[in-house]
């Protein structure tokens, strides 16, 4: 391996990429929308979730509870007249959730215990499970609580003497106490970003040489296949390297959300990711026989690669034969590290089995993207 | 036969029209790589939508620390256990034990059940605590709500006699259209807009610019055709495919996970050609901009992610903060998953869908007038 033609490839190869202004404008328009798109769309509160709402009972306590639902100001409230326009609004999306209460309920909380039990019903639209089951949790806590304190000792409201029934769970959140969504999504667009876009870049610009035959002159001067792979994927690297630097400064000064842990260190582990998704790219360059090809090949590959990984949906709910194949995705790991670093805060120490990981994968890709250079010439 | 002859009535409107579609559909015939995708990609995300996603949680890990050691503390975490969604909890010795868990994300919930907890039950003033890992605030939240439910309907007086009963509260909740909250029903309902979104982008993004680039697009333009004719004749094949990937993707849905359409299917197929138009008119308007084939692609792609995220099929737009939630609007694909969630999950027919037709009727226009002014330059 001669260190002088590596250089010179790599400066021709880094002079090439930033000339064009389309890539270089993908460079820095698709990390930032990504990052907007994606940090602001994940949540887990019911803030501005339409509530409707029927109160068939219409007597002081049934209102009490009525009120202490709209006093908690997350949801809007909506009052509507009967059962049936609250089963037409849930059909047609107007509404996330209802809460009726039957003409029966102030009589059964006056009644002694053991007699007929109060009753309110919550209807939830069950079509869009993520606001379901986000309203559910917080819904079912809120009735519970209120009952509780109408229904204080001997059945009459009794406000301010309430009791906690039951058990009271007290609940404190650790390392994002406000449950804002914001740094969990981010730290994994990274993972999307640096798997998708770098893959597809490389992918295209390596498809588009072969096209035009610059790649193959390259081959045929005295350089090797290694000095070739180094001269292209070290400055591709760094490219992306810097453009990790930009999504770290853009989440943070845009969007508040800097990592916990060390910047360095993140980059560094980023960095090395960057290279295993350009090696993913150079392999599919080399099946491909037309830019096009090499996005629908990207994208055939990358979509479940970003969807398995964990990114928007925890691996830990997925059945146990989908999670073995998510732990073999670099994407997965990589993911991992960067919502430890960003998160958590946590160093290269304790993330050392998930580094070894990164490392095994990113070197078996290298391996394959070399061969695959060697094969096409 | 005249220039002038050929391009002025209806009928050489259509009969040029569907010259192009021929020669289109006969192109795309040839294109295995084209062919490949449109039937990978239904099979794949039928998968991944029906198998792997879910935000539901399971196999959750937790630990506890008892510091009670009493028969209701025992049987406080089995309570939360037997709801089904956490893992066997880990026994823990002590409170920094627990954050350090949490801290290395071996956890997301630790439970501690304070020395007292027994002797509070008999004064109704039993608690736990529960530290959560927000990091994952989705996660977070649903597992803080389901151990304060078990909480709040944990029956103190069989371990505490003296303490009151629970409130006689029957709090009857159902789940409309989806009894069992699966997030596989919400992602299914979408399928159709998420595949036909790729196909129609991803073809018709090359369409023009490809053909701009292979100087068949100049034969075509010599040709007594019209810009919009070209451009309608070579989105009608991509149309009927359109609706075979529809069908493919329903019927699959249908056997494989049961998920059929409770609606009218009259009003699916009806609401799918205003979606299909208006996706293909994006297609053709990437490729009236985009210099090169591989400009077209980039932009396409770029275009198509967000559009799931915006759109509201991955997650739902509802819980999206004011301003982004209003981008979607824009895109055909949120008029569309509203209107198949509607027909598809909740059983609507056409009058409930008829503001998304109308809605996306309205983009194809624009769309269509936006592509002539940008292709009217080049045939001067």
């Amino acid at each position: 391996m001669n260190g002088q033609r590596v250089l010179t490839l790599m400066r021709r190869e880094a002079r090439a990429t930033l000339r064009d202004p389309f890539t270089v404008g993908m460079l820095v328009a698709v990390p930032l929308a990504a990052l907007l798109v994606f940090g602001f769309t994940i949540s887990a509160d019911v803030k501005g979730l339409v509530l409707g709402i029927h109160d068939a009972s219409q007597t002081p306590s049934s209102r009490r509870l009525l009120a202490d639902i709209e006093a908690n100001g997350q949801f809007k409230p909506r009052r509507f007249a009967d059962r049936s326009a609250i089963e037409r609004a849930l059909v047609g999306g107007q509404i996330s959730a209802a809460v009726i209460i039957p003409p029966s309920f102030d009589r059964a909380l006056r009644d002694a215990p053991g007699t007929a039990a109060a009753e309110v019903q919550v209807l939830y639209d069950g079509a869009e499970t993520t606001t379901a089951g986000n309203a559910e949790a917080f819904l079912r806590g809120m009735i519970g609580a209120s009952i509780a304190s109408l229904t204080a000792r001997g059945g009459a409201p009794q406000p301010g003497a309430a009791p906690p029934r039951g058990v009271a769970v007290v609940s404190r959140v650790l390392f994002n106490p406000t449950l804002d969504g914001t740094p969990y999504m981010v730290a994994g667009t990274f993972g999307f970003v640096l798997t998708f876009l770098t893959t597809l870049i490389t992918a295209v610009s390596i498809v588009n040489e072969r096209l035009q035959g610059t790649f193959e002159q390259l081959q045929v001067t005295p350089a090797t296949s290694l000095e070739i792979f180094l001269g292209k994927v070290l400055p591709l690297g760094g490219v992306f390297a810097v453009d990790v630097g930009l999504m770290v400064l853009a989440a943070g000064v845009i969007m508040g959300a800097w990592p916990n842990g060390s910047i360095p260190f993140f980059i560094a582990v980023s960095s090395f990711y960057v290279l295993t998704s350009l090696a993913l790219g150079l392999v599919i360059s080399a099946t491909s026989s037309s830019p096009a090809e090499a996005v629908q090949k990207t994208v055939l590959t990358s979509i479940p690669l970003v969807q398995l990984s964990g990114f928007a949906f925890p691996i830990r709910n997925m059945p146990l034969p989908v999670q073995w194949v998510a732990e073999i995705f670099p994407a997965t790991h990589y993911i991992r590290v960067s919502r430890a670093i960003y998160l958590r805060g946590e160093g290269p120490l304790e993330l050392l089995p998930e580094l070894a990981m990164l490392l095994v994968f990113g070197l078996l890709l290298m391996g394959v993207a070399l061969r695959s250079m060697e094969a096409r010439a | 036969m005249s220039r002038r002859a050929a391009t002025g009535s209806p009928a050489h409107f259509l009969s040029n029209i569907g010259a192009v579609a021929y020669k289109e559909a006969s192109a795309m015939r040839h294109d295995r790589a084209f062919i490949a995708a449109v039937f990978l990609q239904p099979v794949m995300t039928l998968l991944l939508f029906g198998l792997a996603l879910s935000n539901k949680p399971a196999n959750v890990p937790w630990a506890v620390l008892d510091q009670s050691q009493t028969s209701a503390s025992r049987r406080f975490v089995e309570a939360v256990q037997s709801t089904g969604y956490f893992l066997a909890p880990q026994a823990i010795a002590s409170y920094d034990a627990g954050r350090a868990l949490l801290k290395r994300g071996h956890a997301v919930a630790v439970v501690i059940i304070p020395p007292e907890f027994r002797r509070a039950m008999a004064r109704d003033r039993a608690e736990v605590q529960t530290l959560l890992d927000g990091t994952d605030p989705v996660t977070a939240a649903r597992v803080g709500g389901y151990i304060s439910l078990v909480g709040a309907t944990f029956d103190v007086t069989r371990d505490a006699p003296s303490a009151i009963p629970l409130a006689p509260l029957e709090l009857r909740q159902g789940f409309l259209f989806n009894p069992r909250l699966r997030d596989r029903e919400f992602f299914l309902a979408a399928l159709a807009g998420i595949l036909l979104t790729n196909l129609c982008l991803s073809a018709t993004s090359l369409g023009i610019v490809g053909e701009r680039e292979s100087g068949t697009y100049e034969h075509m333009l010599s040709s007594p055709t019209t810009p919009i004719e070209i451009v309608l004749g070579k989105l009608t094949p991509y149309v009927a495919i359109s609706f075979a990937v529809l069908l493919l993707a329903v019927v699959s849905a249908g056997l494989c996970f049961d998920v059929w359409p409770r609606g009218s299917w009259l009003a699916l197929v009806l609401v799918t050609l205003p979606f299909v138009l208006g996706s293909l008119s994006i297609g053709v308007f990437v490729s009236t901009v985009s210099r090169t084939s591989a400009q077209a692609v980039f932009i396409s792609v770029f275009f198509i992610l967000p559009s799931f995220v915006l759109s509201g099929s991955m997650i739902p737009f509802q819980l999206m903060p004011p301003g982004i939630r209003e981008i979607g609007y824009l895109l055909p694909l949120r008029w569309y998953q509203v209107a198949s969630r509607r027909i598809i999950e909740r059983g609507a027919g056409f009058s409930d869908v008829l503001i998304p037709f109308l809605a996306m009727w309205v983009f194809f226009g624009i769309m269509l007038l936006l592509i002539r002014w940008l292709m009217k330059p080049r045939l001067a």
